[in-house]
């Protein structure tokens, strides 16, 4: 099948490369056009084109409003994709301009799923993402073989936005967890004893998690390099406060959180990794 | 002076009546026509569009809902090519929002000044509105002598957007002054108390404050009419956030607050007064 990819970021490039491995027709489009350097690829002059000559689209790219522009800007999908083919965005943006954007393609004919991702670049690389999407149920069996060539688990949440929607739900747990890492590390320490034996005590008990181990480590570690550029949590928080306001839902814990991802971005740890959120602990303790 | 006045709301109609009796030449344009009945009616001429009412103006003033109509407003305003044009916004809108729009006159030859005001309806009717402003020192010399019929306390701030970052600061201080005063309220009243007597000796205090004092009182009341609605009040805290966030500002009281003014909302407080955040309060602790 010919599939086109948008989006050959840190995520976006192993996720293409493990569809042309397994014997599809890899076909990209790229703002940047080295980033397409080296992929056996058949490489478009605008995402029109590339919507032109494939049957399945993949876009995973940072923001709502670079999504957008993809799919119906200005040599955009939308003038290119035939009705029927199938738009697969991977990106993490806000449900309601995921439902935007699938309004305006069915229009033409042309099919989306919100399918965004969680795992991160291992994930990725592994082959291991878990996959929340939102669309018409027949749409996602149609590309199933493909998403199981990226992920491990394929969950249809419901109608368009639903994946967002999701996703956001993802953030909120995931991020908050570690900011609960950060405060029990940062209160051991504090408190004179050991970090990485209390990481170790509690990896046995009922507060062991994924985000304990992984993130926790890079805590006991100091290791902040990336791992997922903080500034991705700080930008998906921003979705999930303005999904809870438009629901008027009140989110106090994550709000909280959100409080201390802007602090994260003001202490220029952006493109560390989301563990730094420790570091804005010590910095708040420091006094002036 | 002759102006020109857009928006004829709870808030407009009193300020532009208030303009009429300084004896200012006045022009009005309203969205919806018969809001323009009881200024005309008063005086005024009316007008048939945003350009229209600016034309062979020396001022033009807007008092609209959010950041797209100030917008859509102020460019039909600069389209009518009026030379030496001041164009004051009066609505409360992000600080960002104002910038730009304070550019793009700019660029059309309008100086733009961003001047919301604090309040209410009590002080538009009065006369005693607040007003702070941000813009060049010759537009706000200009719009001078209108503030005076409008208001008592006007402060020119600074450049572009700065009376919008003092409305934002405004609203910080009494969203948390009015939580921090029913959390008094239902602290005392929990505790077997009463709240009345805890609010008349506080009054004495450094806890004293305009707001233990007015909005305290409609607390023991349980007048619970606007006022200041609350869903207005959450789209002025949502301002704050979302600016926040941009900035890389941490913010955790503002942050709380601003969810339990999402929670007002979404529990259908939101067309009362911003003190039912009272109810709220009580609601959560068995005190209803």
């Amino acid at each position: 099948m010919k599939v086109g990819f948008i989006g050959l970021g840190a995520m976006g490039r192993p996720m293409a490369l493990h569809l042309q491995a397994a014997g599809q027709e890899l076909h990209v489009w790229a703002r940047r056009p080295a980033s397409a350097d080296g992929l056996p690829a058949t490489v478009h002059p605008t995402p029109a084109a590339l919507g032109a000559a494939c049957e399945v689209v993949f876009t995973v790219i940072t923001s709502s409003a670079d999504v957008e522009g993809v799919a119906l800007g200005d040599n955009g999908l939308i003038h290119g994709m035939a009705p029927g083919s199938v738009l697969v965005d991977c990106s993490t943006i806000a449900p309601d301009v995921a439902r935007r954007i699938a309004g305006q393609l069915a229009e033409k004919g042309i099919h989306m799923l919100d399918a965004p991702v969680s795992g991160g670049e291992q994930g990725a690389i592994a082959a291991t993402l878990a996959i929340m999407a939102g669309g018409d149920a027949a749409v996602l069996e149609r590309v199933r073989p493909l998403l199981e060539k990226l992920g491990q688990r394929i969950v249809h949440i419901g109608p368009n936005g639903a994946g967002q929607v999701a996703k956001a739900c993802n953030q909120m747990i995931m991020v908050a967890a570690i900011e609960a890492v950060a405060e029990a590390m940062h209160l051991a320490n504090a408190a004179g004893v050991d970090p990485a034996k209390v990481k170790q005590a509690l990896a046995g008990g009922s507060a062991g998690s994924r985000v304990l181990d992984i993130m926790g480590q890079r805590m006991v570690d100091r290791d902040f390099s990336a791992g997922i550029e903080a500034r991705l949590h700080h930008k998906d928080y921003g979705l999930v406060l303005a999904a809870a306001r438009q629901s008027g839902v009140p989110v106090a814990l994550t709000a909280s959180v959100a409080q201390q991802l802007n602090a994260l971005m003001a202490l220029g740890f952006g493109k560390d990794d989301t563990s730094s959120l420790l570091r804005v602990l010590e910095a708040g303790r420091r006094g002036v | 002076m002759k102006i020109g006045f857009i928006g004829l709301g709870i808030m407009g109609r009193p300020m532009a009546l208030n303009l009429l009796k300084g004896g200012h030449q006045l022009s009005v344009w309203a969205r919806r026509a018969e809001s323009m009945q009881p200024l005309l009616d008063a005086g005024a001429s009316g007008a048939a569009s945003p350009a229209d009412v600016a034309r062979g103006q020396e001022l033009v003033i807007s008092m609209v809902a959010d950041a797209p109509d100030v917008a859509e407003v102020m460019r039909g305003v600069a389209s009518a090519g009026t030379s030496g044009l001041v164009a004051v916004d009066m609505s409360t809108i992000a600080p960002a929002a104002a910038k730009a729009i304070h550019a793009e006159l700019a660029a059309a030859g309008v100086d733009f000044v961003d001047a919301p005001v604090s309040g209410g309806e009590v002080g538009a009717i009065a006369g005693t509105l607040s007003i702070m402003a941000g813009g060049s020192d010759a537009a706000f010399a200009r719009a001078q002598a209108a503030f005076e019929c409008m208001g008592k306390n006007i402060v020119h701030v600074g450049g572009p957007g700065a009376g919008q970052v003092t409305k934002a600061a405004n609203q910080i201080v009494t969203g948390m002054g009015v939580l921090a005063v029913a959390e008094a309220m239902a602290f005392a009243s929990k505790n077997g108390v009463d709240r009345a007597k805890v609010r008349e000796a506080l009054l004495g205090g450094f806890a004293y404050s305009k707001i233990l004092e007015n909005h305290g009182q409609r607390m023991l009341d349980r007048n619970f009419k606007p006022g200041f609605k609350s869903w207005m009040h959450e789209k002025d805290l949502n301002i704050v956030m979302q600016t926040a966030h941009e900035l890389g500002l941490c913010l955790p009281g503002s942050a709380a607050t601003a969810q339990m003014f999402n929670a007002m909302v979404g529990s259908g407080l939101g067309e009362e007064d911003s003190i039912a955040v009272l109810k709220l309060l009580e609601n959560l602790s068995g005190q209803a």
